[in-house]
This record gives C-alpha cells, structure tokens and sequence, in this order.
C-alpha cells in the first residue's frame, strides 16, 4: 500500500475543511415534511343503510420537500417538490412551489414573484398545510379552490400602501387560470386557448396592543371557469386573523374567511343545460358562498385545542350545500420538530333529493426536518 | 441673491424638521438602552422583543417590518439569536436599511466544533449569543454603535463619541461596584433554566453547574429533572434562576425537592419591573443573586 505524505494529508484536510465551510455557508436552506394521516369515517355504507366506522387507513398526506435560499442581494428563490398521498406506493413527485421573489432594486420598493406559487388569495391559502392547526380543509376550500389551494403559474406585484403605521399591502397577480379548472376536474376542450386569470389581495395589519394583533383581507379572483363557453368567474372573499398571545406558552387564534362566487353558467353541476321554457340554451349567473371560522387555543407550551365551523354552497349549485363541525387536538413534544393532530369532523351534505352526514375521525402525524422559513402572521 | 418668495419660505419652514433625529431599531431592548446612552437626543429608538418575551422566538409580524421601513439603522445581537430578523428586513422593504450585527467582536463562548446539528437542540452555531450579560462586553458594542450612528449622520461624530465615552466611566464605575458585590461569591454553583449565562458566570465566577433544559430550546424530561435533583443535592446548590419567560414547573420541583431557591432573573431591559435600563438590569441581577446565595 502506498503512503500518502503526511504534508499531502494536511493539504486535504485543509481544502476538505474549506470545501466543508463554503457548502455550510452557501447550500440553501434545505426542508423536508412528510404528513402521515389515518383515518376512518362512518359513511362508506350508508347508501345500504348501515353506519359504521371503515377500518382506520393509513394514508401518506403528503411530503414536502423544500429549498429556499437567496439569489443574490436582491432575490430569493424557494422551491417546494410534493410527493401526494393517499396511496404511498401511486404517490408521484410534483412541483408545488417554484418561484422567485424579487425583494429590492424595484421602483416604488415594489416587490415582484415570478414562478409557480400559492396565489395571495385569502389567508389560509398562503399557508402550507402542514402548518395550519387542522387535519381537513374547509369545505368552502375544498369546493371552490380545491384541496391543493390555489396555487398556479404566474406573476405577482405587491405594494406597500403609505397608510401611517399600518401595514398596508396591495398584490396583484396575473395567472395562468387552470388552478381552479383542474381541482374541479373540468375537462378543457376549448382547444388549449389561454384562460388567463387575475387576481389581488388588500390586506392591512392592525397591532392592537402587545399581545394582540388583528389582520384583515378582502381578496379576488376571476378566470375562466369553463374553458369551452369562456364563461367567466368571480371569487370575492373577506378574510381576518386575531391573535391573543399573552406568553410564550398561551395563544388564542380566531380566523375566518367567507367567499362569493359569481359565474356565468351553460350547464349545472351534473351538466344539464340551462333551457328556457322554449328549450333554447338560457346562461344563467349563479351566486353561491361559502365560508369557515375557526379558534385554535393553546394552552400550554406543548398542547392546544380548537373548533372550525364550515358552511358552503356548489359552486354551481345553491342547492348544494354542505356544513361541518370539527374539533381538533394538537401536540407538538418538542417545539415543531414532530406534531400530532388528532380531529374530530361532523358533516352533513344535502342536495335537493337527498341529506347525508358522516363522522370521521383523523390522527396525523408529521415531523420537520431541517429548517423551513416561518410563516408570518 | 434672489429672494425666496414668502409662500416658499413658510413652506420649507414647516416641512423641514427641526432636528433630523437618527431613527434607530434594535431587536432586544438592552441594545435600545445603549444606543439611547451614546445618541440621547439626536436618534428616536424603538426596539422589536420585548424584555420579557423569548427573544429566540418572535413572531414574524407586519407591525415590526413597519418599525423597520422608516428605520435608519437596526441593531441586532446576532450570532443568529435573531433567526427571524431577516424575514422583518426583506419585508419592510427599506432598502437603505443598515443592519449592524453587535458580536461581530464580541470574545464568543461556547462556539460549537465538529458537527452541528439538532441533536444539539437549538444550538447556535456561531457561540452563544447572549454576550451583553457581561458588562465588560459593552464597551465593544458602543463603539459598534459610534460607529454606525456616525455613517449615518457623521456631523454628530463627536457628540456621540463624548456621549459613550461618559458612559463607559458610569459603567466602569458601576462594573467595580458589582465586582466587589459578586466576586465573594466566585466558585458556587448554581442552576439555570437555559444556557443564557454563560458570560454572565465568565465574569462574576459562579459556575453554572447545568441547565433545566438538558439542551438548549429542549424542555425537561422527568429523567433529566431527577439527574438534577441528585446532582444539587450532591453538590449543595442553592439557586435556581429562571428567565422571566421560561416556566418555572420544573425549576420548583427541583427546588421543593432540594430546598434550593428559585430566583427569576432578567436577560433584558424590561425582563422585570425594577430592571428599567441596563444599568438597572445587571444591578437587579447582582444583588438578587447575592441575596440568594448569600442566603
């Protein structure tokens, strides 16, 4: 065996120490989050008339897998790869997140994002779910945004508004316009002609003490909602966050949101068309809404506990409707490192012909793994 | 010379400010307290953390990226004690914000080698940060604070100069003071909530025998809590000192275990009532610790 010189040995561990020091000081911030879930419901047999509990699933929510880090003086840049259950062996790779943020060198200190991203659209949709304090989405969410949110290709400008010590901000956002087409799983035959969307955000942060902060937001949206006719949409949606946090160890968080949603329509949900009394084809524009509100209370370092009342209409349908009732436990042992949600959910669908309600019961488990850039308020 | 006309005079008489002042943030209120003591009247401060809140853990909030839009400089302890003050930065959008880290000649403690990751907890990894618990530390940070106040309005130089020059000779003066206080009870052991005093025990000589978190950001566990428990009872350690916004749980189960004292002391400016500056702060700290070992 040959012998490498003792100097030689010094010389590469020197440049291994320095090759060591620049990837600490120059590697992004890299974050991987993985959402465990299981998971049972009573409303798997009540079309036989039976109601009883389905055997717990195991299910992989998700695993986040994130990189962030700046650019240069100027821009950051964070890329968010998501790996979706439910079924952990079809679960495939997708891009959640990729976009760059220009933060300074701007006129009017405008900040600019180009990319793939969740769109400033209300409140909760800005947030990853891992760190929202619930298992579920809010069915007004889930029904008129989809599960994943609205999340799209595009660019976004936002302003801060000379409005004295309130922080006072204004985003627009100029979109590709498929995000809310594919969560409703709307078949685009129009030829792949560019729907385009707009949308915008005014929200306006009011500290209210020391220990308590308030943030409101009246956001929308349009786009096209059927590809085929081009028939336009509209979301409006009001939103707020109170915060009451007296300690490190005690918080008290009220959110809510509530959306409008206006659209030209052809055809209802199940497709039928719209007719006048002569059978010709009658648009109609159909307003419907939904929203939720929620508190989430922690009580100690370690534990908290909370409440979300959902109520939502179709988006083509007033008759629709669904509501829920849930309660939700959260466990975080060590800091945010590993957390536990345990909820509890009462919903109760009804559409014309029929009403239905399912209790179902989700235990999720997540663990954080390197360091993912806090959400702000 | 042409004359001004009278409308444009009386305009620029109200627009223009008397005293352009220095508008200064700091993220933790000792840091407001120095900066007061070199620039008295010529900056405004504002600070983010509170004195009694954790200034680990700051909410990332739109009412602090305002205190900063309008801000001239921010001052920061660093060291990464301050992981969220670059979100505030980015989001305030000032661009001609100067952001002054304090340690950057401070004499670092407990730097970590080797690896360092989060078996550790959440160990810093530049040192401990909490360097301005030792008052021979402040020197360093005023000529830190000169020296930025001066890049911003240079024509006031020297008053800020003169300004921490007599505060240097108050704290001298005041250092000698607590030295006589404290240094008697150099060599006894005491423990604390988290691994704030470290420079704190550099300077007076007591010793930190171990921390309540058995690593830093980490709570205790029953089995860590015991190992406590024998080792002040082993070692006769009489004072518990807890930050004002840590959890005294299991600092009192210690202390009714062993018959030690659990004594809440401040880190900050503000961290307790009698701690009204950092004079105050330190002079609050000294004499509660020798009361207690005293005792």
């Amino acid at each position: 065996m040959r012998h490498v010189p003792s100097s030689a040995c010094l010389w590469i561990l020197v440049l291994a120490g320095a090759t060591t020091a620049a990837q600490t000081t120059l590697n992004p911030d890299i974050s991987v989050i993985p959402r465990f879930l299981i998971v049972t419901d009573d409303g798997g047999r009540l079309a036989e008339g039976k109601r009883e509990f389905s055997q717990p699933d195991f299910q992989l929510q998700e695993l986040e897998f994130g990189v962030q880090a700046y650019l240069n003086p100027y821009a950051r840049a964070d890329v968010f790869l998501s790996l979706k259950g439910p079924d952990i062996e079809a679960a495939s790779l997708g891009l959640e997140e990729a976009f760059v943020t220009v933060l300074r060198g701007l006129p009017l200190d405008l900040n600019l994002r180009a990319g793939k991203y969740r769109v400033e659209f209300g409140k909760l949709n800005m947030v990853h779910p891992h760190a929202q304090p619930f298992v579920t989405q809010p069915l007004v969410q889930e029904r008129f945004i989809g599960t994943e949110g609205l999340n799209d290709l595009g660019i976004s400008a936002s302003l801060l508004l000379p409005t004295g010590d309130v922080y006072t901000r204004f985003t627009a956002d100029l979109l590709r316009g498929r995000s809310v087409v594919e969560a409703a799983g709307i078949e685009d035959t129009s030829g792949a002609k560019p729907l385009y969307a707009v949308s915008g955000r005014l929200s306006s942060f009011f500290s209210l003490g020391d220990f308590s902060d308030l943030e409101t937001g009246l956001s929308w949206y349009t786009g096209i909602h059927d590809p085929y006719h081009r028939d336009r949409f509209w979301y409006w949606n009001i939103d707020f966050k109170y915060k009451y946090r007296p300690s490190a160890y005690t918080s008290l968080v009220l959110q809510g949101e509530a959306l409008l949603n206006v659209r030209q329509a052809m055809q209802d949900r199940d497709l039928s068309p719209f007719l006048d009394a002569s059978g010709r084809p009658d648009p109609q524009d159909l307003t419907t809404s939904g929203l939720y509100v929620y508190a989430d209370y922690q009580f100690v370092k370690i534990f908290s506990i909370g409440s979300r009342y959902d109520w939502s209409e179709d988006p083509y349908s007033v008759e629709n409707r669904a509501w829920a009732l849930s309660a939700f436990f959260g466990f975080y042992p060590v800091e945010e490192t590993i957390c536990v949600r345990l909820q509890y959910q009462y919903t109760q669908t009804s559409t014309p012909t029929q009403s239905r309600s399912v209790n179902s019961i989700g235990l999720q488990f997540l663990f954080s793994l390197g360091p993912h850039k806090a959400h702000p308020f | 010379m042409k004359r001004l006309p009278g409308i444009l005079v009386l305009l620029l008489a109200v627009t223009t400010p008397l005293s352009a002042s220095t508008r200064v943030v700091t993220s933790i209120p000792d840091l407001a307290d120095l900066v007061r003591q070199v620039g008295k009247d010529r900056v405004d401060v504002e600070y983010i953390v509170r004195g009694d809140q954790n200034p680990h853990y700051v909410e990332v909030k739109p009412s602090y990226m305002m205190k900063l839009k309008s801000a001239d400089v921010f001052f920061i302890v660093g060291m990464d004690l301050e992981l969220w003050s670059q979100q505030l930065i980015d989001g305030s959008r000032n661009t001609s914000l100067l952001v002054v880290d304090l340690s950057r000649e401070i004499k670092k403690l407990e730097v970590p080698v080797g690896t360092v990751d989060a078996r550790e907890g959440d160990v810093h990894r530049y040192g401990n940060p909490h360097y301005w618990l030792d008052p021979r530390n402040i020197r360093t940070m005023l000529e830190e604070i000169v020296v930025a106040l001066a890049r911003i309005s240079p024509s006031d130089e020297e008053f800020f100069r003169a300004n921490a020059a007599a505060y240097e000779r108050l704290l001298d003066q005041k250092i000698q003071e607590w030295e006589e206080q404290i240094h008697p009870m150099a060599g006894q052991k005491i423990l604390t909530f988290h691994r704030s005093w470290s420079y704190f025990a550099a300077w007076t000589g007591i010793v930190v025998a171990d921390q309540i978190e058995p690593k830093p950001g980490i709570p205790p566990s029953p089995s860590h809590t015991a190992d406590l428990i024998s080792l002040v009872r082993r070692t006769g350690i009489k004072v518990i000192i807890v930050e004002p916004y840590y959890d005294t749980g299991a600092a009192d189960q210690i202390a009714r275990s062993t018959g030690a004292t659990v004594v809440r002391l401040p880190v900050s400016v503000g961290g307790v009532p009698e701690a009204k500056d950092y004079i105050s702060m330190i002079s609050y700290n000294v004499r509660m610790l020798f009361t207690a070992l005293h005792g």
